[in-house]
């Protein structure tokens, strides 16, 4: 019967490549597509940031990476979808700032230390814009006002525990002032609000503003950064007015912690390839979004300081659960 | 006229560019695709469609960005009617009267009527973009909470318009849906409600919930006997309506499409409420309002003149101020930011050539619609031709893959099985849905806004009553909730009338959260 012994020959042949499959797997990562979750949904700042890095990677991978959007609860399925994925590099995923801070709402299975970081990509810090009809016409004016008038000042943000509240919070523990904070459905509509002089100002990006300031409608007084914005460098800094507050949203490529350490680093290699093409860095600057490449362990460092400080000024605040 | 001129300008340049023409052909059919299969939105649509645009010239990909969306606002209504499966949000109105149709056998009808209605009420917020832009644009910001909170508060009175043959079902349905809107979490202080610690519970997932009412409970219904053929066969004979009739519907279509292009401009209001509120009014002003939810024509006019009417309103507001009233146009927001151009009252001066090229573009794109539309109509009608057996498994099957495109959640498709045996047994039992849905829209848009306009005035209850449009907004609302009580009286001092009254529609002021 030469039929059976072929079906036999091809079994055993199968089942030895199958075991041999296994164990190149590991040494030759990737060997299949690759996911990348993104825990927002398509066509929001930190999809079009995944898009972008997932066009600019294929060329420095093997195989291709896939944008997957899994969204809800302000990030919280998503992030927990990436921590809780096999550790094999075949799920990875954008972690974002809210990998900081959603722990500490009582919202999140994970932290800040169940995720290792591949590299960051993008960085928006927060800023202090006024409608361009406002009295103010420096931050400390600005916040001079809000001295004098404790709880009147009221500052639009993107959502209760949401970075643009928090960053609008840490300015206030800070600077000791009273601010009242109105949560919107998200950045543009705060924005809308303001152009329609409902509120006093809001904290989002300048990024999030800035086509308002190209039209002469709205002000940007200060800037939470480490360094003035190069889009608006006439904004100054927090830091520069003695105020030391940094608050920024960030969006990288992070994988589950147990990932071993030979997939990370063909990440990470392939990652700073992906980051210094010149058209991966174009695309972004085309989106408004600003290139902030950090390498793994830097961008460790930073997820580490940011955990710290939301953990503080969260509790401060009494966000925290 | 200035506008004039410029756009025939446009046209013409337009017409010398066939690729950007090709391709807003290809984004209508995408959309119209897209907008008829349940859960994939315009939104999608548009977002997956962006980064092809990237190496695009702006005129090709915004057009066919702009055919995405005005095809995937039409593209539910063809479902809705003729399967009761709202592509859209917004076709979940449409659905009412036009599956009531299709059961009369006017599904041919309904489909024309709901094609041409689109096409008027899409080309006339077209026009209003193009020639009253830089006067309606300043409409938009005086929109603060408190107005949103009226206008959620007025669409939530619609509930008793749409209930259908008895309004206490109606406020039944209504109310589930609002409280089915207090799961998630909350809107101002960020912490979860009635989520039993499920993630995926945070926001209310709406879509699935709006897919099982109406979908998957139609296709539970039809199991009960599959052997029954749709028996709907020779229904298509006719889908341009005759103009004796649709002449009638000319006032309707032109005060819906007014109606929609007003929501569209407003922040965070789109077609789905639209839709919602041009039915309420079209029955307001109908001869014969208690033929609505019976298979009205006036009333599928009506809900696609208003959803498509919001197409040009949105732009509107996006083009002039750089605000984006809805998802779609948030993300065509950053197409045109991609592009170079700074949405903004320069927009309008600096690339004059461009933007009236693109309106002309708009205008094309919706006659492509039309013609799309109605070509492929006598098509998707076939559909009714099927055997139940058959259709009813195919119908189970794209809810569910439908459910999952909207997040890749298995959970979403759990929620939308229950919420089907829920509408099964409320359409057995004659519980409207479509309150259901209506409340799933403005309830958490009533509840957000109100505590908004609260911290916004410092706890003060004074926004209720000072500020114009607000008051205006809650006063109409009022009238619609007592509507049906007046008429109800009216009929009853008239020989023959109704002689009971029923309890619940004046005490349904109660329709406010909160």
């Amino acid at each position: 019967m030469k039929g059976y012994r072929f079906v036999t020959g091809a079994v055993v042949g199968a089942l030895t490549s199958a075991t041999m499959m296994v164990a190149v797997q590991a040494a030759e990562y990737p060997t299949k597509a690759i996911e990348l979750i993104v825990p927002y949904a398509a066509g929001g700042g930190t999809d079009l940031v995944a898009r972008a890095y997932a066009d600019a990677v294929n060329r420095h991978l093997p195989q291709s990476v896939g944008v997957v959007n899994k969204t809800g609860g302000g990030g919280a399925v998503g992030l927990s979808e990436i921590m809780a994925a096999r550790p094999d590099g075949y799920r990875i995923g954008m972690g974002t700032v809210e990998i900081t801070t959603l722990p500490n709402l009582g919202v999140a299975r994970f932290t800040a230390d169940d995720f290792t970081p591949i590299a960051r990509l993008n960085a928006e810090p927060s800023a202090i814009t006024v409608n361009a009809n406002a009295p103010w016409k420096t931050i400390e004016e600005f916040l001079a006002y809000a001295k004098e008038n404790p709880g009147k000042v009221r500052i639009g943000n993107s959502g209760t525990g949401a970075i643009w509240h928090l960053a609008a919070e840490a300015l206030a523990t800070k600077s000791g002032l009273k601010f009242s904070h109105i949560p919107y459905d998200g950045a543009n509509p705060a924005v809308t609000a303001l152009l329609g002089n409902h509120i006093e100002a809001v904290s989002v990006s300048p990024a999030e503003v800035s086509s308002h300031i190209a039209a002469g409608t709205l002000r940007i007084l200060a800037v939470m950064d480490d360094q003035r914005s190069k889009a608006f460098p006439d904004a100054p800094t927090l830091k520069e007015k003695g105020i030391d507050v940094t608050v920024a949203t960030w969006r990288g490529i992070v994988v589950p912690k147990k990932t071993p350490a030979n997939i990370v680093e063909t990440l990470r290699a392939a990652s700073k390839k992906a980051v210094e093409e010149q058209g991966f860095r174009d695309q972004l600057t085309k989106m408004n979004l600003s290139y902030a490449y950090l390498d793994g362990p830097e961008y460790k460092v930073a997820m580490e300081k940011d955990a710290e400080m939301f953990k503080v000024l969260m509790k401060q605040i009494g966000l925290s659960k | 006229m200035y506008e004039l001129d410029m756009l025939l300008h446009g046209a013409q340049a337009l017409f010398n560019q066939p690729m950007a023409l090709l391709l807003a052909l290809f984004g209508v059919t995408l959309g119209i695709i897209i907008g008829a299969l349940p859960g994939l939105t315009a939104t999608m649509g548009v977002a997956i469609l962006l980064p092809f645009t990237f190496g695009m010239d702006p005129l090709s990909g915004l057009l066919m960005i702009s055919g995405v969306f005005f095809g995937g606002i039409y593209g539910g209504s063809v479902t809705a009617i003729l399967l009761k499966i709202p592509g859209t949000p917004a076709a979940a109105a449409t659905a009412i009267d036009g599956f009531e149709l299709t059961k009369k056998g006017q599904a041919g009808i309904a489909l024309g009527t709901a094609t041409f209605s689109s096409f008027l009420g899409g080309t006339a917020s077209v026009f209003v973009l193009i020639f009253l832009a830089p006067v309606l644009a300043r409409f938009a910001l005086e929109f603060s909470a408190s107005e949103s909170f009226a206008l959620a508060v007025f669409g939530l009175s619609i509930i008793a318009s749409i209930s259908g043959v008895s309004v206490i079902k109606g406020l039944i349905s209504g109310f589930l849906g609002l409280l089915l809107a207090t799961v998630g979490l909350d809107p101002m202080g960020g912490f979860p409600r009635y989520t039993g610690g499920y993630t995926e519970l945070f926001n209310v997932p709406f879509i699935p919930v709006m897919i099982g009412l109406f979908a998957a409970a139609e296709a539970f219904k039809s199991l009960e006997d599959p052997q029954v053929r749709a028996g709907m066969a020779a229904a298509l004979d006719r889908i341009i309506p005759p103009w004796h009739m649709f002449r009638r519907q000319l006032g309707n279509i032109a005060r819906s499409s007014g109606l929609g292009i007003i929501i569209g401009m407003i922040p965070g209001a789109g077609a789905d409420i639209a839709a919602f509120v041009a039915y309420n009014e079209a029955k307001r002003f109908s001869k014969t309002p208690e033929n609505y939810g019976k298979g009205e024509l006036g009333a599928v006019a009506a809900c696609e003149s208003g959803a498509n009417g919001c197409t040009g309103g949105a732009l509107l507001t996006m083009l002039t101020l750089g605000i984006p009233g809805d998802a779609v146009t948030a993300v065509m927001l950053g197409a045109l930011t991609l592009q170079g151009l700074q949405p903004g009252p320069l927009l309008f001066k600096d690339h004059a050539d461009l933007v009236f090229t693109l309106f002309a573009g708009m205008l094309v794109c919706y006659v492509m619609m039309l013609v799309v539309g109605l070509g492929s109509l006598r098509f998707m009608g076939r559909i009714l031709q099927m055997p139940k057996s058959v259709l009813t498994p195919c119908i189970l099957a794209l809810c569910i893959v439908g459910t999952y495109a909207i997040n890749n959640s298995l959970f979403d498709i759990w929620i939308m099985l229950a919420a089907g045996v829920v509408g099964y047994f409320m359409q057995k039992w004659d519980f409207p849905a479509s309150p259901v849905v209506l409340a799933l829209i403005m309830g958490p848009m009533a509840e957000a806004n109100f505590r908004r306009a609260l911290s916004l005035s410092g706890g003060s209850y004074d926004f209720l009553y000072t500020r114009p449009i607000t008051a205006v907004l809650l006063t109409i609302a009022i009238l619609t909730l007592m509507l049906p009580l007046l008429r109800r009286l009216w009929a009853q001092r008239s020989p023959g009338g109704p002689t009971t009254i029923n309890p619940a529609a004046g005490s349904s002021r109660m329709g406010t959260p909160e």
